[in-house]
This record gives C-alpha cells, sequence and structure tokens, in this order.
C-alpha cells in the first residue's frame, strides 16, 4: 500500500506542476484569446532560470550560484517573464495564428539555444543538481515527496485563487473584450496592446512556475525537457478540461496526464507478450484517439466557460451559460 | 469539485493496482525495463533485451524463478520515462531497472527514481559524462552500471589511431547533440594530452543544407588530418564538401562511420588514408555468437545501434540477480555484478548453454566472467565500462578490420592520459 501511495504521490505531483502551466495558458487563450504555441519556452525559461540561481558550481559554465531556493524561485519566474516580455513586445501585434507560428518558432529556437550555448546550459547534458528545497527537514524520501506533494498543491491553489479573482474581475473582464472583439475594446478607450502583453507576462511567468517547481522535484533540465511535445501536452490538457475555465484547466491537467501514463501501465500489464513489444506506438494511438474524440465531441471541453452576469441588465450577446 | 476528482482518480488507480501488488509475491522475479519502444531505433533494443530474458528463462529462470519483464516506452520524454520507472518500482516492486536510452531521460529516472528506492539499475545505451560525475561525487550508490563504452574510452581510440598514424595537428568535426560534444571536449583533452595540436573542433548541426561555413573554418586550420565524430547522414554532406574545396584525405572516423552508405556516398577513392575506429567489435568467440544467435532469432543482422550493448546489460544484469537470489535487493544484485564479470572466473558464452553454465557456477558462489556481443566487459567503480577496440578501413569489397586493439592495451592508454 506504500508503493501505490508512494506513486500516487508522484502522480500527483507531476500533474499538479503541469496544471499551473495549464493555467498560466488558460490565461492567455482562454481568456486573452493569445494562441501561445511556445508553452515549453516558458516553461524552460523557469526551469532553467532555477537552475542557474540555486544549482551547484560546474566549473565548465556560467551559473551554479548555489543562492537560497526563494532567489531561485523568483529568479526563474523572473526569466520566463522577461522572456514573454521580449517576446510579447516583437510578436503580439500578430493575430491568432500568425502568433502561434511566432511564439512556436521562439520555443525551438530557444531550445536549440539550450542545447548549444554549452557555457550557459551545459548544452545537450543539460544541468544537474539542483537543491530539492527542504530536503533536509525529512526523514526519508518517502515523507519528503508527500511534503513536495502538498507544497505544489499549496502553489497551485495559490494560482488557482489569484486567477479566479483576476478573471471576475473588472480587468478579467476588460481581457475577454479584447478576446471576443479588439477593435470594441479600444473603442471603450481600453489600451488593448497594453493588456494583451500584460496577460502574456503574466501567463508565461505563471508557466514559468511550472517550471522552477519542474527542476526542483527532478533536481535535472535538459533540453529534452523543453521539447515541443510539451507545448502539445499543455495544450491537450486545457483543450479537453475547457479553456476559459480554471477548474476546467486543472482538470484537464489531471485527466490527460493521468491518460497519458496509465495508457501505459495498463499495456504493460494487460497486453499480451507477444505486442508488449509494440506497446509504445499503441499508447500514442490510444492518447492521439482520446484527444480527437474530445474534440469531436465536446470542442469546448469537460468544463466549459462560464460567463457570469456580474451586475443585472441584458444578458451576453452570443454566450450561452453551462453548467460544468 | 477539484478534490472529489482526485479521490475518483486515486480510487480507481488504486483498484487498478491493487491486485497487481498483492500478486508482486516472490514469484515471477519481476524485471523493469524502460526503453524508448516508440521511437524506430529503440525497438529493436527492448526486444534485445526481452529476447536475454526469454532465454534465461529457458536456461532456468532468476535463481528458479521466471523472470517477468515489464516493459515501458519512455517517448523519448524525461517525464513519462521517470513516471514508467516511478510506476515500476513502486507499483510492481522491481528491484532491476533496465534502462533508458537518452541521457535526458536515463539520468532523471537515476536520481529521483531507482537510487533513493535503492534499485539497481543498468543501460545499454546512455554515454553522457554527466553520469560519470554524478558516480564520482558517491550519488549513484553503487547501483548504477551500463554497458556503452563511454564517449571516455570511445575518444581516447580515436586518439591512439591518430597519434599511431603520425598525425600532429588534426581538426575535429564533431555532432552537436550530447553525444558529440562529450566527445569533442574528451577528444580536445586526449589530443592535448597525447601531444596532437588541435587546430579547430568544429560542431555540426543536422540536416544544414551545407556545411560550407564549417568546412571553410576547418581549412583555415591547415590541420594534418580530421578526426570526425559524426553520423552517416551528415558525415557524408561534411566529407563531400571538405575534400572537394581541397581538405586533407587523412581522416579518422568513430564507429558510427562504420557503414557502406558513408564508402559509397563519399567514393573509395577518397577514402584510401581513412581510419576508423570501433570499440564494440571485439575478437572473441562470443561476439560472433552473439551476431550468429541475433541472426537466428530475427531473421538479420544486428546493425542499429545498441544492440550488443542491450544484450549484454540484460544478461549481465540477470545473471548478477540470479547470484543474488531471487529475493535480493538492488544492492544486493549491483554488488554481484563484479562476479559475472571477474576476468579470472570461468568464460560464458553468450547463448543459453552459457547462461545454465553460468548459473550452476554462481550458484555455487564462483565467479564466472561473461563473454558477451561487446566482449568481456568488466565495470569501473564508476560503472562504466572499457572495451577492447578495432580499427578498421574502407576497401573496394566492404570493411576490413585492420588492428585489434585488446582491452588491456586500450586501459594502459587510457591511463597514460589520465597520468599527463
Amino acid at each position: 500500500m506504500i508503493g501505490v501511495i508512494s506513486y500516487l504521490a508522484f502522480f500527483g505531483t507531476v500533474a499538479a506542476i503541469l496544471a499551473i502551466a495549464v493555467l498560466g495558458l488558460n490565461l492567455q487563450w482562454g481568456n486573452t484569446g493569445l494562441f501561445n504555441g511556445g508553452v515549453a519556452a516558458f516553461f524552460g525559461a523557469g526551469a532553467y532560470g532555477a537552475m542557474m540561481l540555486g544549482g551547484p558550481a560546474d566549473p565548465q559554465q556560467l551559473g551554479g550560484f548555489a543562492l537560497p531556493y526563494p532567489i531561485a524561485f523568483a529568479g526563474g519566474i523572473g526569466l520566463a517573464a522577461l522572456v514573454a516580455w521580449a517576446v510579447g513586445l516583437l510578436t503580439l501585434r500578430l493575430r491568432h495564428d500568425y502568433l502561434a507560428i511566432a511564439t512556436f518558432g521562439v520555443a525551438v529556437a530557444l531550445e536549440a539555444v539550450a542545447r548549444n550555448a554549452e557555457w550557459l546550459t551545459g548544452g545537450a547534458k543539460g544541468m544537474r543538481g539542483f537543491p530539492r528545497p527542504f530536503e533536509g527537514l525529512f526523514a526519508d524520501q518517502f515523507t519528503y515527496n508527500l511534503a513536495f506533494l502538498g507544497f505544489v498543491v499549496i502553489i497551485l491553489i495559490a494560482v488557482y485563487a489569484g486567477l479566479e479573482r483576476l478573471v471576475r474581475s473588472p480587468y478579467g473582464r476588460v481581457l475577454r473584450a479584447i478576446r471576443e472583439d479588439e477593435v470594441a475594446a479600444r473603442a471603450l478607450g481600453k489600451n488593448a496592446t497594453r493588456l494583451r502583453l500584460e496577460a502574456f507576462v503574466l501567463g508565461s511567468a505563471i508557466i514559468g512556475v511550472a517550471g522552477v517547481l519542474y527542476v526542483s522535484f527532478y533536481a535535472f533540465i535538459s533540453p529534452q525537457d523543453m521539447a515541443p511535445i510539451l507545448t502539445f501536452q499543455i495544450w491537450a490538457m486545457l483543450i479537453v478540461g475547457g479553456a476559459g475555465n480554471n477548474r476546467g484547466a486543472v482538470l484537464g491537467a489531471f485527466l490527460i496526464w493521468g491518460a497519458w501514463t496509465s495508457s501505459g501501465f495498463l499495456l504493460s500489464k494487460f497486453a499480451p507478450t507477444a505486442v508488449q513489444i509494440y506497446t509504445g506506438p499503441i499508447q500514442y494511438i490510444m492518447i492521439g484517439l482520446v484527444i480527437v474524440g474530445m474534440l469531436l465531441w465536446r470542442p469546448q471541453g469537460l468544463l466549459p466557460e462560464r460567463i457570469e452576469r456580474t451586475k443585472t441588465g441584458n444578458e451576453a450577446p452570443g454566450e450561452k451559460a453551462s453548467q460544468g | 469539485m477539484k478534490t472529489r476528482y482526485l479521490r475518483q482518480l486515486a480510487v480507481a488507480a488504486a483498484l487498478t493496482v491493487g491486485g497487481a501488488g498483492v500478486a508482486a509475491a516472490d514469484c515471477p522475479v519481476k524485471v523493469g525495463v524502460a526503453l524508448p519502444t516508440s521511437v524506430d531505433w529503440g525497438k529493436p533494443i527492448a526486444e534485445t533485451a526481452l529476447w536475454v530474458a526469454d532465454m534465461i528463462n529457458e536456461a532456468g529462470g532468476v535463481d528458479g524463478c521466471p523472470v517477468e519483464t515489464i516493459l515501458r516506452d519512455t517517448q523519448v520524454d524525461a517525464k513519462v520515462g521517470v513516471d514508467a520507472a516511478k510506476a515500476m518500482v513502486d507499483l510492481d516492486k522491481v528491484q532491476l531497472m533496465m534502462g533508458a536510452v537518452s541521457s535526458g531521460v536515463t539520468l532523471p529516472i537515476l536520481t529521483s527514481v531507482t537510487v533513493p528506492a535503492g534499485v539497481m539499475q543498468i543501460s545499454c545505451c546512455s554515454s553522457s559524462t554527466r553520469i560519470t560525475g554524478l558516480a564520482e561525487e558517491g550519488s549513484t550508490k553503487g547501483l548504477w552500471f551500463r554497458t556503452f563504452a563511454t564517449s571516455n574510452v570511445q575518444s581516447a581510440v580515436l586518439t591512439k589511431l591518430a597519434k599511431d598514424a603520425g598525425y600532429g595537428k588534426v581538426t575535429v568535426f564533431y555532432k552537436n547533440d550530447d553525444w558529440g560534444q562529450d566527445m569533442a571536449s574528451l577528444l580536445d583533452n586526449a589530443l592535448k594530452a597525447s601531444g596532437v595540436e588541435v587546430a579547430a573542433s568544429i560542431a555540426i548541426t543536422d540536416n544544414q543544407p551545407s556545411y560550407r561555413a564549417e568546412v571553410t573554418e576547418a581549412l583555415g586550420g591547415n590541420p594534418d588530418a580530421v578526426i570526425l565524430a559524426l553520423y552517416p547522414k551528415e558525415g557524408i554532406a561534411v566529407t563531400r564538401e571538405w575534400i572537394s574545396l581541397g581538405g586533407t584525405t587523412k581522416m579518422v572516423g568513430a564507429n558510427s562511420l562504420r557503414s557502406e552508405e558513408f564508402r559509397d556516398a563519399v567514393g573509395m577513392q577518397y577514402l584510401g588514408d581513412f581510419i576508423g575506429a570501433d570499440t564494440s567489435s571485439p575478437r572473441t568467440a562470443s561476439a560472433s555468437a552473439f551476431v550468429e544467435a541475433y541472426k537466428a532469432k530475427f531473421g538479420g543482422e544486428p546493425s542499429g545501434p545498441g544492440l550488443p550493448n542491450s544484450f549484454d546489460a540484460a544478461a549481465i544484469s540477470l545473471l548478477a540477480y540470479h547470484a543474488a537470489g531471487k529475493d535480493a535487493t538492488g544492492a544486493e544484485i549491483a554488488a554481484k555484478v563484479p562476479m559475472v564479470t571477474d576476468p579470472s572466473g570461468a568464460p560464458i558464452d553468450a547463448n543459453v548453454e552459457g547462461f545454465k553454465k553460468a548459473m550452476a557456477l554462481l550458484s555455487e558462489g564462483k565467479p564466472v566472467s561473461f563473454q558477451g556481443g561487446t566482449g568481456a566487459v568488466t565495470f569501473d567503480a564508476n560503472g562504466d565500462v572499457s572495451a577492447p577496440a578495432v580499427s578498421w578501413v574502407f576497401t573496394e569489397s566492404g570493411i576490413d578490420e585492420k588492428q585489434y586493439i585488446p582491452l588491456e592495451e586500450v586501459n594502459a592508454f587510457i591511463q597514460s592520459l589520465n597520468e599527463r
């Protein structure tokens, strides 16, 4: 039974970290309509930033300043936000599909930098040995992992609560107004360009939080962790869970990551030995089918967006309140 | 609401794994295999590992218990690979983990799953020197092994060949991935230590339409020879441009270029001075026995990367498991590995009869010397292997071995580099 708890704690930690990244993307896409195709870049910036500030010294490269955890944490978020600000200034003039391609390109470029700038990032070998926070306080690995799960869940709840407040505030309504009709928002005197940039930077910083937690948990980061598949995974979680709904984003993260890992587990358990060698490709097919099925039969996601009327008055045109 | 879903998920997962957890009594012996089976070159590596488990079962199993392999796909994604390994360690209680291939997946499995749980891990194919560093500082607790000759051995053999050929100044072209970057820095050290000047060390990134800039840079250094730590695809492109712009035909190539495709595409008239190095083709009866057995089993040559290494990783770890007993912990299995690779032990062939003989001797507490697909490997204190080497040349009819460098000579050369 200890084994089951230990595994579930591990699974929950990874899923909660991914859920934070999905919440960040939800602010960008679900609420503001910014198609960020470079999720992996901001995740990687958070992870590498924390690793460089908080990791152990390595004679072969810059960084490894072994600074205290809070500084490394803040630094990772800061790097993700900084990258997002620079990328946003350059690309946010672009609309939807153009923005998606531009941000995807930025992510590929940053992965190439991480892979090649050996003096900075350790190159393809990656960086290792991040001191796991508060590890000294716990007697054994098992209780530490449970405590780390608690730590990640607290941050997830904090991010969730903060975003819920944000999207229900007037600020959140302006973001949605920009998403629905930018010209109209401008006509009402809203500075759409600045608001889009703010939402992009804030969302990317939240994705950066996920990157920092990821490197805190694995104590290792390599360019492989910034591969485009990560962007795809985060997007699949948001679409399945329900874009525009923060609960949906969290639910989608747990469900998709659960499906992703349990498909491999179940295949290894129940597939006959003759097809055991093909379980890898079969797993990919199963994951793909789940996502395609969701898009076909429930494109709004499991928990669709709910537009709340904050004041009595006219019903929001074209929006249908639906229950999750 | 979130907690409700979490709870449902937890209950569902507990139900699924509950039955399996109970069945994990002493027999059969469960062994975890985490390999990228969804990648084209990963599948044969996994097939080879499973084949060894079948042979061990045919020979009587680990300590009388049949081996049950649990194969999980890593998808070359650290998150997925670590999750798979964690599930096998926590839910199936494996004490032995084979995998992974990419160092970027192997390393987090090692540091976050197997070492904390005291599980032995053996990889066929990870070459990163980061792991050697980890082992040196004691973080692997002696639980880590790999049968892939590290970049260290490969670079030493290339250096030896360049030095023996009398080249005083060389330029290195290396593939721009973790293996190539490792090779470049190791070659740099080894060449300098043996008194060969390095004119330049130039990264070659895959899939470029042209390498003119890189080649021009190399020509500027005016080297006696070039060392190619490349794969055939970009190796062909670079070599062609190099020769067409007037570069020397004196070349020393890594084992990855040992392909007829490379010879045919570059042209034999330019390859007269080419010397290749290889670490994984020892002249032992067992190496050819491995090739024969592989052909009989799969109906083709073991031509993909890492196959003899995968065979040896599986065989050595399972024989060590046998020696340690079916209830052994990872540390106990790891402690028996030297008994399986003891050079003074009875030589063991890589087939079912060999395994039977080895198991009988190991059960009596006698050491054996397993002679596998990569020869009679031995592990150093960091779990790294050294291996004998060969040099080879291209000929009109194919690829011929030129010189055999026994394990002792390779080790002595590496030793001499370290002493300087």
